[in-house]
């Protein structure tokens, strides 16, 4: 693939671009779904293109193509040359990318079986053995389970001579029950929503996930949220943990220090964010039990990889550091802007017809010294436990969010008294964080997959995870209803 | 383009007895995104994707990919062949369908000038706004975006059916300190775009919204504007008014069909083959889509089915497929909410005190049986007193149901607007008493 790689650098070089990539891409995706005792999806599906990038006069171009031929990577760079020649003229200073050694490597993530060789058919077995199981009582309306699989190649090339090979694999599976009663529904899954558990790993995690072993609980729980009371309305305190805490870390922390958002190079589309540069070193975004790192070392993170798609070689470093904000997201373009003498390395494509551009790293709040989670339930006089992401929406700075679960459990004096149905809670930013008074230790902290993230225009999506354990927030605003 | 034809005719010799269907889709697509009065990224994507289902005696696989050269094809369709052989079987399943007549689509979806337009032509756009924005004080961010897709369903059984368009967006938020606005228009033919007019809206907005002052969250009267109205048509069409959820119970207009449940003012017809948010003329498995009425003067009338969904409730499909088989079911893509008789100035004319939204962000459904939403107001937030806008203000969270503010229509303007994202829709302004506004943000 190299070889095709060349050509593109021969056209770069000689249009004297000051800096110029080939990405070549070959994905593999094997999505398979069950729903009430059919085939509910599947597709097996394997793409192979490239996307050329060039700085030239200051100004980008990139453009893409599915079809890989020589001729056609020569074309394609030409357009990305033309395209930069007219960016050239509208801009009031030209861009100046961060320095970095080129590299020579081949990285690949780690895995003990390989999703790919695992026949269909057996997938398909346990999906169809989870949906079984949660059909048992009628009220379940909708059963579905779902496993998903990809494997990205790709090769690298940089005008600057970095030459970088890696094949990164995720997996991921979840099951879900729907239980409809007149005007109720509600929905149960395993072990999270969206898509369910991805992580950056092999078959093992279907494995280690169990569906079939979960599916029952998950199907009797939906049933049971049908008859059990509304969340209360007031402020009272959160515990929170799974891929409940996984998103409020993804969207209140994790969207707010991407760089190029901070600069307000996002602005039109998915906002710009508080946390501007300003703050940085300064700002208090949370208590000081709050430390949030960014990792790109992370093992099983999704967006652990040993380098980014600007080259830049993986990274960790603090987003929030005791509470205070204390780095960002960055790409190569600007991290000079807040005076970094190199990108932390946070800046992806979404497979090989979209142009990189600054994305959330995996991102961990730290473990804290509470204990276990019920250490924290017995520390807690009146609070809500909230599991599962339901829906989700904050604010163009990423200030104002409303989250709602699947299901909540009232705590009172120390003890989880009952389940309640439709938990949602409200805040600002810095105020939620700031009233994080107590973490888990390390022996809650587990790692959560988001691997549908959006952003960009062109739409582009990028995967990631958010490892923690569980926390408490005080005097939230639980329970928000329509009028 | 490629030879789709060509290629179906391939990939069905490759198949031999089994049955099969193919989805394509061939795009040539360009996007130049500005911010902060420069171009801050240029792109353009040339690209295939061929989607191969095949099925036989009860059994379902689906393979894909975007090579279309020998030798990759003929892997993916040997690969797709082995792997449909060890899938279990499947009472009921539906194979690809035999042909039906499709209609032609609307000539005006597709015009030859916006596919080729040039970088230099969107780069143009963006200086020209981005000179206004300088002259004015204000940051322009947004983006100038061109292409031509093809999309071709045929399968071994007869079908072929094949639509082509181009399109053309100007998206622009402009921003001058505080104060945000924002416009946009799309169109199948860039010539159509008033770029001047777009850009005229989204700074005067901006220049209105200097100075934002809060008000406390409470219920409000709004005057959204049709692209705050389409977001939330967006949420009713696709958790209530597709065959799935409503087999399943999960719709607002489940067991509710002849029931007046939204405001008689309010008429919501799906409709890809005539109407202002037309489309492809067939779903994807080639079958032709028929225009349906979903809501007729409040009254919930139909929803939309494809062939798997029509045979459970006993009806005929009204061809809304999706790639089959699928979870979610069918899909309105194409819905159009008819005019009223009112206007955007005769709306805030009309009222004492009011919210006046340009946009919502990052909505999300909460409650799928009531359609509750929430999300926030963006670009452009406006305080109405006595039938003038006199301020600009904070912006907003809201957590209402859409039946509920549906059911509480006060006016509908008589002016729609067209816009593409998750299908087409094309729907008016609306005047809403009641709407709940549940906390506030800081800016």
């Amino acid at each position: 693939m190299f070889g095709f790689c060349e050509e593109a650098m021969d056209v770069l070089s000689s249009r004297r671009a000051d800096f110029g990539d080939i990405r070549i891409v070959r994905n593999r995706t094997q999505a398979l779904g069950v729903r009430n005792g059919g085939t509910g999806n599947v597709d097996d599906s394997e793409t192979l293109g490239f996307g050329v990038r060039v700085l030239l006069g200051g100004a980008w171009g990139f453009a893409s193509s599915g079809l890989l031929t020589r001729a056609e990577v020569r074309r394609v760079s030409l357009l990305a040359v033309k395209i930069a020649r007219a960016s050239a003229t509208l801009m009031e200073r030209r861009v100046k990318l961060a320095p970095e050694p080129a590299w020579r490597d081949l990285w690949q993530t780690p895995f003990i079986k390989d999703p790919f060789t695992v026949p269909v058919e057996k997938k398909f077995r346990t999906l169809f053995e989870a949906d079984r199981l949660m059909r048992r009582d009628r009220r379940i309306k909708s059963a579905a389970a779902s496993m998903r699989f990809v494997r990205e190649h790709q090769w690298h090339a940089t005008t600057e001579g970095s030459r970088i090979e890696q094949v990164l694999l995720s997996s991921g599976a979840d099951c879900r029950a729907t239980a409809v009663d007149g005007a109720q529904v509600q929905e149960r899954g395993y072990p999270c929503s969206h898509g369910g558990q991805t992580l950056a790993m092999g078959y093992e995690l279907i494995d280690q996930l169990d569906l079939p072993g979960h599916a029952e609980k998950t199907a009797a729980e939906a049933v049971a949220l049908l008859k059990a009371p509304d969340c209360p309305s007031g402020e009272m305190d959160l515990i929170t943990y799974g891929n409940q805490l996984a998103l409020q870390i993804h969207e209140s922390v994790g969207h707010a220090s991407e760089l190029d958002r901070v600069l307000g190079y996002e602005e039109s589309y998915a906002g710009s964010s508080f946390a501007t540069t300003e703050k940085l070193g300064k700002f208090r975004y949370g208590s000081p039990i709050v430390n949030l790192v960014a990792d790109a070392t992370l093992p099983g993170g999704l967006a652990t990889a040993g380098y980014d798609d600007d080259g830049v070689k993986a990274q960790r470093w603090h987003i929030v550091k005791d509470g205070i904000l204390s780095g960002y997201m960055t790409n190569r373009e600007f991290a000079p802007r807040i005076g970094l003498g190199r990108s932390q390395g946070s800046c992806r494509a979404d497979g090989f017809a979209n142009i990189p551009i600054t994305r959330i790293c995996n991102l961990s709040l730290m473990p804290g010294s509470a204990g276990s989670m019920d250490d924290l339930v017995r520390s807690t006089k009146r609070g809500i436990i909230m599991e599962n992401n339901k829906s989700w929406s904050i604010d163009q700075r990423r200030l104002n969010f409303q989250f709602g679960c699947e299901i909540g459990w009232l705590v009172e004096n120390g003890k989880v008294k009952k389940m309640v149905r439709n938990p949602t809670y409200q805040g600002i930013t810095p105020r939620f964080w700031g009233s994080c008074d107590a973490i888990c230790g390390p022996g809650e902290w587990r790692l959560w997959g988001v691997a549908n993230c959006g952003k960009g225009q062109p739409g582009q999506t990028a995967m990631m995870c958010h490892a923690s354990s569980p926390a408490r927030f005080r005097g939230v605003k639980v329970g928000v209803k329509a009028g | 383009m490629t030879d789709q034809k060509k290629l179906c005719a391939e990939i069905f010799r490759l198949a031999g007895r089994v049955r099969a269907e193919v989805i394509m889709e061939s795009s040539e697509s360009a996007l130049t995104r500005f911010a902060d009065n420069v171009i801050s990224q240029n792109v353009a994507e040339t690209s295939t994707r061929v989607s191969i289902r095949f099925t036989d005696k009860g059994r379902v696989f689906r393979t894909s990919l975007n090579q279309t050269g020998g030798a990759a094809l003929a892997d993916a369709v040997r690969r797709g062949l082995a792997a449909l052989k060890l899938q279990k079987k499947e009472k009921g399943l539906l194979s690809p369908p035999a042909p039906r007549p499709v209609g032609p689509a609307a000539a005006r979806l597709y015009a030859p000038g916006t596919a080729s337009l040039e970088p230099s032509f969107r780069a143009e756009k963006a200086a020209d706004l981005a000179r206004l924005c300088r002259a004015r004080g204000m940051k322009c961010y947004g983006t100038v975006e061109n292409g031509a897709s093809r999309l071709t369903v045929a399968n071994n059984s007869g079908v072929f059916a094949s639509h082509r368009e181009t399109w053309a967006l100007y998206s622009v938020t402009a921003r001058k300190g505080e104060g945000y606005g924002w416009a946009e228009q799309y169109s199948p033919d860039a010539s159509k775009i008033d770029y001047a007019g777009v850009n005229a809206r989204a700074m005067e907005k901006a220049a209105a919204s200097v100075r934002p002052v809060p008000v406390p969250p409470g219920k409000y009267t709004v005057i959204l504007e049709p692209a705050a109205v389409g977001d939330m048509l967006l949420f009713l069409g696709y958790s209530g008014l597709g065959g799935r959820a409503w087999l399943d119970g999960r719709s607002f207009a489940s067991g509710a069909l002849g029931k007046r449940l939204l405001h008689p003012s309010i008429t919501v017809t799906d409709d890809a083959l005539a109407g202002p948010a037309a489309g492809a003329p067939f779903d994807l498995e080639g079958m032709p889509r028929k225009r349906v009425v979903l809501i007729d003067k409040g009254v919930a009338r139909a929803v939309v089915h494809d062939r798997r969904t029509a045979a459970e409730a006993g009806v005929p499909s009204t061809g809304h497929s999706l790639p089959q088989p699928n979870s979610c079911g069918p899909m309105p893509l194409n819905l159009e909410m008819a005019p009223g008789d009112s206007s955007l100035e005769e709306m805030i004319r009309s009222t004492r005190r009011g919210i006046l939204v340009t946009t919502f962000h990052y909505t999300n459904l909460l409650r799928p049986k009531t359609v509750e939403m929430t999300g926030m107001t963006r670009n452009g937030t406006f305080l109405v007193e006595n039938g003038r806008v006199t301020k600009a203000l904070r912006n907003l969270r809201f957590t209402q149901s859409v039946v509920e503010a549906f059911g509480n229509v006060e006016a509908l303007s008589r002016e729609r607007e067209l816009m593409n994202g998750w299908g087409r829709m094309c729907v008016p302004a609306m005047k809403i008493r009641d709407f709940n506004f549940s906390s506030a943000t800081g800016f």
